[in-house]
């Protein structure tokens, strides 16, 4: 059977050839051809005219006609000039000479009268059949390919037809059969139905197909075939012949054809990858490899094979190379990239630090193991506006940015950050409200100025642009003088604009640091970082108060001393330049000094005179109130010397309660370092104290320091006691120098000499002598380390002797003696002596 | 691990910033092939005056030159690791350089001074492209090899300076200020495997012709 064309109509019916056979009548000879009956309708006609459309439906339609077609089987004699007559039941008769002829499709059924004639005009059979509508199939021309284009760097053919819709009516639904194949011996690929709907109009479709092999590695064919379900047709439908075959060449083709397929490829991670190698002609392919293993060898034809590499792993960075061995020690390679498809972008998280960009910061996720051209490409998307940008990352850092411009009168952003690479794509979406999600840059170009010392005007720029919101800033105040402290104010914002604040409460002459952050203040989100530090001193003010101040006269009586002790920085208030001393006598002023620093002293010739002494601080800022003291000494009586109690971190001092002591108590004390002359400290108390800890940094463990508690009345200073103490009593330094006096068979008189108060550091309390048989051998243990059963001690705690004579000895024996010093902080190391008793020839009396 | 950056590479300052030289004065170069990496191209029609070459050039030129040799055999088991199999195990015929252009250099102890300078000169000119070519494909496709990157970046520079060295020396002493130049073939447009392949042939072409060079040089750049 063929199929029949006719005005680019391509659709035939086809009556099952089963019924035909039924309604040839089997008694007589058979017909000289096999016949099928073929309905032609004119369906271009109803392309240009609708109302004959709709008589498709009519049997009696006269556009409507079967095609027979006849094809001879036997007698080939009769066909050299047949002549048929078909008569149909309205003895409509139709002559050919073909093999074929047209009759009006049967309204339902109808018997058709076939003859045919010799060339002499007999006739030379005739036969009668039956056709009924029902029985005539459908059976669409075959379809026509426009073009099969491949795409070699993706595998993918593309193929194309027209549906000829406008020769059908509107709304059919076609079916498309394609078919695959491939190698010069056309072995089935696949096999894939596509549908479409016929709209009465010329339809082009297209079909891509991706081959799991490159294209270029063999030849692939590519063949159509369609069903049209014509659903107001009563017969059976069936499909079309295959359209003539369509062909893309493989290089193993073409004359000098040759390489490795595919090239640069990038897969997933667990993919199925097929390479060949195509070469010329009388070369021959030693192996082929995928990394360092050999693969088995395809052979697809005489000039091209392949390897198949299944659940591809992870490649290096650098790809994993395809080589390809031929025999002529000729190697041709590739690269396969395996990754992964970028994962979901993590954390996404967009803010403004200038009301100009958006920037927006993500985590990439599992590391592709793509890079550079084939690394993942991110654009950023905002839905609302519709505006993208393309991002360019550094895919050598963990966290990516990018940044997209602020719209105007936008504040609600809707983003999509879009992640590809060659193997797949994903997204993360962010909704934003911007003015929630401001970061402001860093505060810069931090001043300070002001005219006041106890104020400040901090200024500040800030690159963007805050003119809508409400700028909350934080000052970090720091000083050596207080706690850091933090003073926040709200402000409204500007564009790119300066920001002042002034800044109260500081103190005078003093270093500042200040520093400065800001944030939204309606919503807050994230703090800037800190501007850089500000340092900055308050001008100075007058001191606060005087200094502390005390006198002593001169040995000769006829000068006198004034000490002062520097002011701290909160009362000095700025640098102190001078103190300056005026010594008055009711009113009249004797002498006045001006006492440049450093000095804190300053001696005034009074004669035997007495007078009220003023000391006034200064710094450039003006003068202290002064401070007073008169130079009368009032004189003494009995004045005792006590001991202090040393208290580890100070001296402790106590004394009696002086009723008429009516200004309180002065302790002084001296502070002596080498040969320089002893400096002059003293702390006040009040009228009611009786006992102090004096603590000075300057003290020193095992240090005496002599004290003097002065007692202050209107009139004037009186000495009440002095004191000696330590901060800490040490042992001492050494042990007293010792000899021995005198010797006999039973005894050994020793004497020590007295020890100084540097070497004894702490208050002597006594001395131990130690003693037992032993002879000079540096050998044996020394005295005090030996532990002998014998060893005797004797303890000295009357200080005021300074001889013991040790009795009850052995004659003639050698004995150790050993003294220490102590104190109540301990033993000093010993002094030793090694001495023989005399020889005592009539008693041997041994030692107690 | 080839994208682990490790050890230390054996180059001077006098490679980075040679202090022997002044500023890189290339030669005319006359292009016979497509050119490859940057083009160097002189627009002096005559040796300076003065001030071209400082003390102690031919010294420096030497060490610089030992220094390549010295470097060129790890540069080259380095470039090959980070190629991945087989580029290691079939170095033989994949690095093979036969069928890649690379300039002639039939120079030995014998042959003029001036002859070698002029090789040595389009020598280095080639290789200074041939290695620009080379790092751009590596930080393209190995951007993880830290290492391998800075062996190639430190070895365009030393060949950088050398190619100072050598214009001063033929300007100073034989008044040659024109050097035709040959370049190989640009990988650019090249697949990942042929790039990986054409720098595994210049590079081990590279190995062989260094060493060549070095035992040459030595009593030519001694000074006379």
């Amino acid at each position: 059977l063929t199929s029949f064309l006719e005005d680019g109509v391509c659709s035939y019916l086809k009556l099952p050839f089963g019924e035909q056979k039924k309604n040839v009548d089997e008694s007589k000879p058979p017909l000289p051809f096999s016949a099928s009956y073929f309905m032609f309708n004119k369906l271009s006609a109803w392309s240009r005219d609708r109302k004959v459309q709709s008589k498709l439906l009519t049997p009696a339609d006269r556009s409507s006609r079967v095609l027979f077609q006849f094809i001879s089987s036997y007698q080939p004699k009769y066909l050299l000039n047949p002549l048929c007559l078909f008569c149909d039941v309205l003895s409509r008769c139709f002559k050919t000479k073909e093999e074929r002829v047209e009759i009006p499709v049967p309204e339902s059924s109808t018997t058709v009268k076939i003859t045919t004639y010799s060339i002499s005009g007999t006739t030379f059979a005739t036969r009668h059949f039956e056709i009924h509508k029902k029985d005539i199939s459908f059976v669409p021309l075959a379809p026509h390919i426009l073009s099969l284009t491949p795409d070699f760097s993706t595998s993918t053919l593309t193929l194309k037809w027209s549906d000829n819709g406008s020769a059908f009516p509107y709304g059919l639904d076609a079916s498309w059969e394609i078919e695959v194949l491939r190698k010069e011996t056309m072995e089935d690929v696949t096999r894939e139905t596509y549908n479409s709907k016929l709209i009465h109009e010329d339809i082009i479709h297209s079909w891509n197909w991706k081959s799991d092999m490159p294209l270029e590695c063999t030849s692939h064919y590519v063949k159509i075939r369609r069903y049209i379900n014509i659903t107001q047709f009563d017969g059976p439908k069936d499909w079309s012949d295959w359209s003539p075959v369509e062909v893309v060449p493989g290089k193993d083709t073409e004359p000098n054809g040759s390489g490795l397929f595919p090239q640069d490829t990038v897969v997933a991670v667990g993919s199925n990858v097929t390479f060949c190698c195509v070469h010329k002609e009388g070369q021959q392919i030693q192996r082929m490899s995928y990394g360092a293993k050999d693969y088995p060898l395809i052979r697809l034809s005489s000039r091209s094979s392949a390897i198949r590499v299944l659940n591809a792993n992870a490649s290096s960075a650098s790809g994993t190379n395809i080589v390809c061995t031929m025999s002529e020690d000729w190697m041709d390679g590739a690269v396969l990239f395996v990754g992964y498809g970028p994962d979901v972008p993590k954390g996404l998280s967009c803010e403004t630090s200038n009301f100009v960009i958006i920037k927006c910061t993500w985590k990439p996720g599992r590391a592709t193991g793509l890079y550079k051209v084939r690394g993942t490409k991110y654009s950023l998307t905002e839905s609302i506006s519709g505006k993208n940008v393309s991002c360019e990352v550094n895919e050598m850092k963990k966290k990516h940015v990018c940044g997209f411009p602020v719209l105007a009168d936008q504040k609600t952003y809707s983003f999509i950050l879009g992640a590809s690479n060659p193997i797949g794509q994903t997204e993360a979406s962010l909704l934003v409200d911007l003015n929630q999600r401001v970061n402001p840059e860093t505060p810069e170009k931090l001043t300070a100025s002001g005219n006041s010392s106890t104020s400040v005007h901090l200024r500040w720029f800030i690159n963007g642009s805050f003119a809508e919101i409400r700028l909350l800033c934080e000052i970090e105040i720091s000083s050596g003088r207080s706690e850091q402290k933090v003073h926040n104010v709200s402000m409204p914002g500007g564009k790119f604009s300066n920001y002042t604040v002034q800044l109260n409460a500081l103190h005078p002459y003093t270093k500042y640091q200040f520093r400065v952050r800001c944030s939204a203040a309606d919503h807050f989100w994230r703090w800037s970082d800190w501007s850089g530090t500000l340092e900055y001193t308050t001008l100075e003010a007058p001191p606060t108060r005087g200094p502390d101040i005390w006198r002593e006269r001169s040995p000769s009586g006829k000068s006198l001393r004034i000490f002062w002790k520097p002011l701290s920085l909160s009362e000095a208030n700025g640098k102190i330049v001078s103190h300056e001393v005026s010594c008055y006598l009711l009113e009249e002023s004797l002498e006045y000094k001006e006492v440049m620093e450093p000095s804190n002293s300053t001696e005034i010739k009074l004669g035997r005179n007495d007078c009220v002494i003023s000391v006034v601080a200064k710094n450039h800022a003006g003068s202290s109130p002064p401070s007073r003291i008169t130079s009368v000494e009032l004189p003494s009586d009995n004045v005792k010397t006590d001991r202090a109690v040393a208290m580890g971190n100070g001296i402790y001092i106590s004394w009696n309660s002086f009723p008429n002591m009516t200004c309180g108590y002065i302790v002084k004390w001296c502070h002596s370092s080498g040969s320089e002359p002893c400096s002059v400290d003293w702390q006040k108390f009040p009228s009611n104290t009786t006992d102090a800890v004096i603590k000075s940094a300057l003290f020193r463990p095992g240090v005496r320091y002599n004290f003097s508690l002065y007692g202050c009345k209107s009139s004037g200073y009186q000495l009440l006691k002095n004191v000696t103490g330590y901060m800490k009593e040490l042992p001492p330094k050494r042990a007293p120098n010792f000899t021995v006096e005198e010797t006999s068979s039973d005894s050994i008189l020793v004497k020590w000499e007295d020890m100084s108060i540097e070497d004894c550091q702490g208050f002597l309390e006594g001395y131990r002598l130690s003693f037992a048989k032993g002879e000079k051998d540096a050998l044996k243990p020394r005295l005090l380390e030996s532990g002998n059963p014998e060893l005797k001690v004797k303890n000295i705690t009357d200080l005021t002797k300074k001889s013991l004579k040790i009795l009850d000895l052995q004659g003639k024996t050698s004995y150790q003696l050993d003294l220490q010093a102590y104190t109540a902080g301990g033993l000093s190391p010993p002094n030793s002596l090694y001495v023989v008793t005399k020889e005592d020839c009539k008693l041997n009396i041994p030692i107690n | 691990m080839c994208g682990a950056a490790g050890g230390t590479y054996g180059l001077t300052d006098v490679a980075l910033s040679p202090p022997g030289v002044v500023p890189f004065v290339a030669l005319l170069l006359l292009q016979r092939r497509p050119v490859a990496g940057r083009a160097l191209l002189g627009t002096s029609s005559a040796c300076p005056t003065n001030g071209l070459c400082r003390a102690n050039v031919l010294e420096q030129t030497r060490r610089q030159v030992a220094l390549l040799n010295a470097t060129a055999q790890d540069l080259f088991s380095l470039y090959l690791k980070c190629q991945g199999e087989p580029f290691s195990s079939e170095s033989d015929r994949l690095c093979s350089p036969s069928g890649i252009f690379f300039p002639p250099f039939h120079v030995n102890r014998t042959t003029e001074r001036k002859e070698v300078m002029v090789a040595m000169y389009k020598l280095f000119a080639f290789l200074n492209a041939s290695l620009g070519n080379i790092t751009r494909d590596q930080e393209e496709l190995n951007p993880m090899a830290k290492e391998l990157l800075n062996r190639l970046h430190n070895t365009t520079k030393t060949t950088r300076g050398l190619i100072s060295n050598l214009t001063c020396l033929l300007c100073k002493h034989y008044n040659i200020f024109q050097v035709d130049v040959s370049y190989g073939e640009s990988s650019k447009d090249k697949s990942a495997f042929k790039k990986k392949q054409q720098g595994c042939q210049v590079l081990r072409k590279y190995v062989q012709v260094i060493a060549q060079a070095a035992r040459v040089l030595l009593p030519h750049l001694s000074p006379a």
